[in-house]
């Protein structure tokens, strides 16, 4: 491979989408959680944890348009066929964050007696938006296979994906919140984990046994040896957050955002993991990035621009976490 | 049915609602400012108020800017494929810098300006509050030059039917750009004073005479006042430059079906493509030419030099009219206004009345002068590079109708509620006038709130 700029470019914008994605599993997974687990809180729980969302969400899904952008923009060709192979389950996730986010609105600003009406859109939207993102994810890793088995397979990871946005909801409330509905928070973490589990686990097995492709790649030595600590760091940190939920919330309320962090990690682990498995293809067996991408003028054009805005992107949002730190109290407009 | 016409809808009604939401936001994000720069300014905290009602308004416009602005931009790739593979070169870096430097910005300050007063020092709130329109007038001037490039394209060469960008700063000042760009913000403004002059009104019908209630009204309607004129004259510079551009879509626009001197305004009519001519006409003589040329014979291009080659005449000619119509009885309904809250100080009842439905005449406005554009530039996707119909995706017509019929449905059901909701806010505030109760503001330096805060 030679590294000139038609090469490195396409590499360089699938490293940024990939890393857009993340974030947004990990941010928005945290927002989506909590909607799911709205159903499962009495009232005045649900005003906290709105107010622990808030003022973040909105930010935390521009990470979704920044990476469909981003894919629509570095490879168009693949969000072609992407977005027409899972034109449907697409279609869900759009009706699901429609109704999340003005749900979100509409709850606080309609008269008291229809409240409840949109808490339960709250609830609805969000799950269907989790689901709908946990079955495209399936049906992705096996090629947009449409199959009855592809199809069962992303209905199973489309639950366990919903379990592990609720376990990052869950981890998010017991940072943010204190009292009977952080003890609760815990033992939501506790249930969702187990799910979060065995999803992890399904598609990392399901992965290499759907492509010899993507077997060839993880079990050949040496390689075997290099990737290893991949599962096996997931493994151990899985193991030691399901014993830390045991001792959650701690003295003092002490480091309450490591079960959130670690989460965090452990889905980057995951996300890395998946990485290698299709690179070199933004369509699995398909289209490499570099067969899908944009000119490589449009794509230095968009560089450069990334490279100057994205710090400060980062920036700016570390400061609004940062202004909305704490617990969260009521959430009013002032 | 054929999936090209299902998705042209589909993408057509999408659009159509979002636009509704930014043509709200990107202008009352200044409004807000101008509210609490007067608070700053004066320490009355009847601006606050007027600050803390409308700033409701822009949260609930903005969260609903957001959620079908994710839709749109799955809709490329999922009925649009075509123009992406075609002009993704072009359009690309376009969105991209939108994303980068509008979306972020605006989401990231929005939650500090509507949920920080408290928690950051004043001047960073109002700081926000500039962040957050300026990030929504930012994301305008992209869209706008991506949607003018498409209407008017420069500064690209075609290499193997796919466009390449050759001069960046040709593309994005377009020929037709700025004409749009200016039209479209205070289209704009123009929505947002009729909207907040429109929901006042009904306060004041409800009995409201607070002032929160006055400074609202009348920061609304002068703002209308003084826009509309400039409207005016700034879309009359826009069709002259679109006569230039797009002759076709002025033939259509005016029901012109000889190219010619001498062409008279048709102020009524029913086009009739088969028959190629108008019929039940109502016309001003030379009044096209007069328009468009400054000159009693200036030649007004016709349909008979596009034969086969433009845009639907019907929906173009009635799009035009209904804008500008509107356009011309906001001026008579906002300088009416005007001139009673100057001279008078108060609003006669049935102009008030009026007022209240002319709450949403921006969005009429908006809406038919868009479609002129856009059904304007067809059979166009892309001037004289892409035809629409080259642009559709392989997605099965049964799919694209279902997703349709459930994109109407919501859609239909979250307008009535967002109205309900505005005029449940504004006879909220009515009954409140100047007694809801005003959050302090918090001059310290940025401190971690206390817990339970
Ligand atoms: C409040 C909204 C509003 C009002 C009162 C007007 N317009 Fe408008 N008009 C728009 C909102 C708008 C718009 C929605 O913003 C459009 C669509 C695309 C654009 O740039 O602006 C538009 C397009 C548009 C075009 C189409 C240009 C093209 O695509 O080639 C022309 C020629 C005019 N306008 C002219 C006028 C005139 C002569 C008006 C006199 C009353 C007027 N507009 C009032
Ligand atoms: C500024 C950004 C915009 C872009 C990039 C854009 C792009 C497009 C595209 C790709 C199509 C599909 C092809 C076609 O059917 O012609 C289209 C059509 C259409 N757009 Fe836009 N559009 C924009 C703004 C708007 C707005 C704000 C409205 C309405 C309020 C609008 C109304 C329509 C309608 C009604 C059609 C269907 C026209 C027809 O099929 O006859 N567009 N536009
Ligand atoms: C075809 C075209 C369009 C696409 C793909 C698109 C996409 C989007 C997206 C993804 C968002 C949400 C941003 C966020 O997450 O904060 C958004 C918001 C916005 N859009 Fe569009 N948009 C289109 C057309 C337009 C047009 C025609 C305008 C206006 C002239 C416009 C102005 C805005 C503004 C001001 C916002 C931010 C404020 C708000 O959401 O109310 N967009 N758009």
């Amino acid at each position: 491979m030679t590294l000139d700029w038609p090469t490195l470019l396409p590499l360089i914008f699938a490293g940024l989408m990939g890393l857009a994605i993340l974030i947004y599993v990990v941010l928005d997974g945290f927002d989506l959680g909590i909607g799911i687990l709205f159903n499962f809180a009495d009232d005045a729980e649900k005003d906290t944890m709105i107010a622990a969302i808030g003022p973040f969400w909105d930010a935390n899904e521009t990470w979704l348009v920044l990476a469909v952008g981003l894919l629509l923009v570095a490879f168009p060709l693949a969000h072609s066929v992407i977005l027409t192979a899972l034109y449907l389950p697409t279609f869900l996730l759009l009706v699901g964050l429609i109704l999340r986010g003005v749900a979100f609105d509409f709850r606080a600003k309609v008269p008291a007696g229809r409240k409840h009406r949109w808490n339960r859109i709250f609830f609805a939207g969000s799950l269907i938006a989790s689901l709908a993102q946990g079955y495209m994810l399936g049906v992705y890793v096996l090629g947009l296979d449409s199959g009855l088995a592809a199809m069962a397979f992303g209905a199973l990871v489309a639950l366990c994906l919903a379990a592990s946005y609720a376990a990052m909801g869950a981890a998010w409330l017991i940072y943010k919140t204190e009292g009977a509905l952080q003890q609760k928070a815990v033992r939501w973490l506790r249930s969702t984990l187990v799910l979060t589990v065995l999803g992890m686990a399904a598609v990392s097995l399901a992965t290499p046994f759907a492509s010899t492709r993507i077997f060839d790649k993880w079990f050949v030595w040496p390689q075997m040896l290099y990737l290893s600590p991949l599962p096996i760091l997931s493994a151990l940190l899985f193991v030691w957050l399901w014993r830390q939920t045991f001792h959650l919330p701690k003295e003092n309320d002490r480091h309450s955002i490591v079960p959130f962090l670690t989460l965090a990690a452990i889905f980057a682990l995951g996300f890395a993991g998946l990485a290698w498995s299709f690179y070199p293809f933004v369509v699995p067996d398909r289209l490499t990035i570099w067969q899908a991408a944009s000119a490589p003028e449009s794509l230095a054009v968009i560089l450069v621009g990334t490279v100057f805005v994205l710090p400060i992107i980062i920036a700016y949002s570390f400061y609004s976490y940062r202004v909305f730190g704490g617990k969260a109290g009521d959430l009013t407009y002032d | 049915m054929d999936p090209l016409i299902l998705s042209r809808i589909q993408f057509g009604a999408n659009i159509s609602f979002h636009i509704l939401f930014p043509t709200i936001t990107i202008a009352l994000g200044w409004v807000l400012l101008f509210f609490k720069l007067r608070y700053n300014a004066t320490g009355d905290t009847a601006w606050m108020r007027a600050y803390f009602t409308w700033v409701k308004v822009f949260a609930l416009s903005f969260a609903l800017g957001v959620v079908t602005g994710v839709t749109m931009s799955f809709q490329f790739g999922t009925n649009w494929p075509g123009y992406m593979e075609t002009v993704g070169n072009i359009a690309g870096p376009l969105l991209a810098y939108e994303i980068l430097t509008a979306f972020f910005l605006e989401a990231a300050f929005l939650g500090i300006m509507l949920f920080g007063f408290r928690r950051v020092p004043n001047r960073i709130h109002t700081l926000a509050t500039v962040l957050v329109a300026g990030g929504t007038t930012v994301s305008a001037f992209w869209i706008i030059a991506l949607n003018s490039w498409m209407q008017t394209p420069t500064g690209f060469e075609m290499r193997d039917g796919v466009a390449h960008a050759v001069d960046w700063w040709a593309i994005v000042f377009n020929p037709s750009m700025p004409y749009r760009l200016t039209h479209m913000l205070i289209a704009s403004g123009l929505t947002v004073s009729f909207l907040i002059s429109g929901f006042t009104a009904l306060r004041y019908l409800a009995g409201d005479r607070s002032d929160s209630m006055w400074k609202a009204l009348r920061t609304g309607t002068y703002l209308a006042a003084v826009l509309i004129p400039v409207q005016i004259f700034v879309g009359d510079q826009h069709g002259l430059n679109t006569l230039e551009h797009q002759p076709a879509k002025i033939a259509a626009m005016e029901a012109n079906w000889h190219t010619g001197p001498n062409v008279p305004l048709v102020l009524f009519a029913i086009p009739d493509e088969k028959a190629k001519e108008n019929r039940f006409e109502i016309t001003v003589p030379n009044g096209a030419s007069l328009i468009l040329n400054h000159s009693a014979d200036g030649v007004v291009p016709g349909l008979d030099q596009f034969e086969g080659n433009h845009p639907p005449v019907f929906p173009v000619f009635w799009g035009f009219r209904i804008m500008v119509g509107t356009g011309l009885l906001m001026l008579a309904v906002s300088w009416s206004a005007a001139f009673f809250l100057r001279r008078r100080r108060s609003l006669p009842k049935p102009l008030a009345l009026l007022m209240v439905p002319m709450a949403l005449s921006g969005w009429v406005a908006t809406l038919a002068g868009w479609y002129t554009t856009e059904i304007g530039r067809q059979p166009w996707l892309v001037t004289g590079i892409l035809k629409t119909a080259d642009a559709v995706g392989p997605v099965a017509g049964s799919h694209v109708a279902l997703t349709l019929a459930v994109y109407l449905v919501l859609y239909a059901l979250l307008l009535v509620t967002y109205l309900g909701v505005l005029v449940h806010l504004a006879l909220k505030a009515a009954k409140d006038g100047d007694t809801s109760p005003l959050p302090g503001v918090l001059n310290a330096p940025l401190s971690q709130p206390a817990a339970g805060e």
